[in-house]
Order: C-alpha cells, then sequence, then structure tokens
C-alpha cells in the first residue's frame, strides 16, 4: 500500500482508522452510475451537511446573541434609569453584564471549537491574527473610558455614553472593514448598522443610551437570525 | 451535452461528495482526514481510495504533519481540482437544462 496516507489522527490520541481499515483490507471502490438529477441533489445535500457542519455563527447562536443583548443592556438600563444625577451601572446590573457575558463566551467557544476542528491553513491562520487583535480593540474601548475619567469627564460620559456605545462604534467600525475586506455584504452591512446605531444612540443620554441600544442590537441581532434561516432554507 | 461528457473523476457519488465538501472551503483551507470522513459519511476505506485518484489526478494534495501517533494528514483541493469542480457543476446544469426541455 502506498505511504501517502499513512497516518490520520486529528486528536493525536485515538489509534489510526485509515491504518486499521488498510489492515482490514475494507478498501472499497464505488463507481456506481450516477444520473444527472440524483448528481444535483448529492451536490445540494453534501453543501447543506458542510455548511452547516463549518457554521461559526449557527442561527441558534445568533439568536441567543439577541437575548444576552436584551438582558445585559436591558439590566443596565433599569439600573440608571431613576439615578438624578447619574452616576453609572449598579454592581448587581454589572454583575448581570459579566456573568451573561462569561456564559456566552463559553458557548461561543464550545461552536467554534465544533466548528473549526480539523480546518486548516489560510483560515486557521486567519484565525489566530483576528482574536488577539479584537482582544486589543475591546481592550483599547476600556482605556479610553479610563483616560476619559483621568481627563476630568462627568460620569455621564466616563460610565454611561462611552461604555454604552463606545464597544458598539469601535468594535464595529473594524468588523465593518473586516468583512467588507472579504466580500461579505449582508455581515458588513449588520456590522455598520450596530455603528450607525452606537452613534445615534448618544443623543438619548446616559440613561436611555443603554435602553436604546438594547432594544436596538436586539432587533438587529432578530433580523440577522432572520436572515440566516432563510439564507439556510434557499 | 451528454452525461458521458461529464469529468468521470468526479462524476461518482463518493468522490462527488468529497470535492464538493472540500469545494465549501475557502481557497487555501484544509481539512483533516478525519473531519473530511465525518463530512462525507465515507468510510475510511472507501475515503482513502476515492483521495488516491482525486490525488492521481492532481485534483487533491494532503498534507502531513507530526509523528507517529502524532502526525495528521489534511487535504486540500487544489486550483486545478477547483476548476474542475466548477466546470462539472456548470455542465451539470446545462445537462439538466437539456434535459428539462
Amino acid at each position: 500500500m502506498s505511504e501517502r496516507f499513512d497516518t490520520f489522527s486529528p486528536r493525536h490520541t485515538e489509534p489510526d482508522p485509515f491504518a486499521a481499515a488498510l489492515e482490514a483490507g475494507t478498501a472499497e471502490e464505488d463507481d456506481a452510475a450516477l444520473d444527472p438529477r440524483s448528481a444535483v441533489a448529492l451536490l445540494a445535500e453534501t453543501r447543506r451537511r458542510t455548511e452547516r457542519g463549518l457554521d461559526l455563527r449557527p442561527p441558534w447562536l445568533t439568536f441567543v446573541a439577541a437575548v444576552v443583548v436584551l438582558v445585559c443592556y436591558g439590566a443596565l438600563w433599569l439600573s440608571v434609569r431613576g439615578e438624578h444625577p447619574y452616576t453609572g451601572p449598579a454592581g448587581w446590573a454589572l454583575g448581570t453584564l459579566y456573568g451573561t457575558i462569561a456564559v456566552f463566551a463559553v458557548l461561543n467557544a464550545l461552536v467554534l471549537r465544533r466548528a473549526t476542528s480539523g480546518v486548516g491553513g489560510r483560515a486557521a491562520r486567519q484565525r489566530a491574527i483576528i482574536g488577539p487583535g479584537v482582544a486589543v480593540i475591546w481592550i483599547c474601548v476600556y482605556v479610553v473610558q479610563g483616560a476619559l475619567h483621568h481627563a476630568g469627564a462627568g460620569s455621564a460620559i466616563a460610565y454611561g455614553i462611552w461604555p454604552a456605545a463606545g464597544p458598539l462604534i469601535v468594535v464595529g467600525s473594524a468588523a465593518t472593514a473586516y468583512e467588507a475586506g472579504r466580500e461579505r455584504p449582508g455581515t458588513a452591512a449588520f456590522a455598520a448598522a450596530a455603528v450607525v446605531l452606537g452613534s445615534v444612540a448618544c443623543f438619548a443620554g446616559p440613561r436611555a443610551v443603554w435602553g436604546v441600544i438594547a432594544v436596538g442590537l436586539c432587533a438587529l441581532l432578530l433580523a440577522a437570525t432572520a436572515a440566516q434561516l432563510w439564507q439556510h432554507r434557499t | 451535452m451528454t452525461v458521458d461528457e461529464l469529468d468521470p473523476l468526479i462524476h461518482a457519488p463518493a468522490r462527488l461528495r468529497i470535492v464538493a465538501t472540500l469545494a465549501a472551503l475557502s481557497d487555501g483551507d484544509t481539512l483533516s482526514f478525519t473531519r473530511l470522513q465525518d463530512l462525507t459519511g465515507l468510510t475510511p476505506g472507501n475515503l482513502i481510495t476515492h483521495l488516491r485518484k482525486l490525488e492521481d489526478a492532481s485534483y487533491i494534495r494532503t498534507e502531513k504533519s507530526g509523528n507517529g501517533r502524532a502526525s495528521l494528514t489534511s487535504v486540500i483541493l487544489t486550483r486545478l481540482g477547483r476548476d474542475a469542480f466548477h466546470d462539472y457543476s456548470a455542465q451539470l446544469r446545462e445537462l439538466l437544462g437539456d434535459l428539462v426541455r
């Protein structure tokens, strides 16, 4: 037998399934006749199966993201809506925010791990660069928040408008450029809409900005979920 | 256009699954043997037989990393293979159009 395919073991711990098959002499051929209609059906089924298997952001995850946004920003809005003067979100609201985000991050990591298992090459190299890049962008949003506080900006800006709208504007802008560069108009439009929402929401003031983003971003994510489901059906 | 004119290397159920799966990846991406087996639903023996045929035609290329139990072999669709798949898909559509008429 050829040595070309001598070992295949992506988990690096299991016995090589290919070697076992070769030893058992189970290699078989399947050149059965295929009529064009069956070929088209097989192509469609394979495409559907592969796209679902490799999908980094399935519709259900986008729906969960919509709920997470509503819960997090909604909790922050509830905690600040009656504040006079404005001092910033209460501890319980921040706890809800960080707790919900942590659960969602774990869920996201599990989906990503499952979808990218065994996929290498250019996509893996891009992910290795994008991950730290996005982390730096997120951290810088909060560094600017610290700088605003340090420069004497009031609570309305440092603990209201900027932390509510800043991540949407900064991360959304980066995502718009990235998605446009990859020629994905749908996701680029979604990211641009998030930037517009964040910018316009600033006019609502330090209390209402949380509520406007809660409802607006949730609506955008629900629209994205619907678009994904529609795309899966066609 | 007739069925006989379709690329025989792709126009077989198992190889069509393999090539269509690899074509769903972005250009330059690789897929491990086990994940390819999982996505195509083929047995290891069947998959290896058809991978050989596709590799002999330079439609796919394999890349091996590591040694012994830690080794990993990945499969990549070459430019030639991607072009052949696009041509096959176009011919199939044309053929079905002829059949409908």
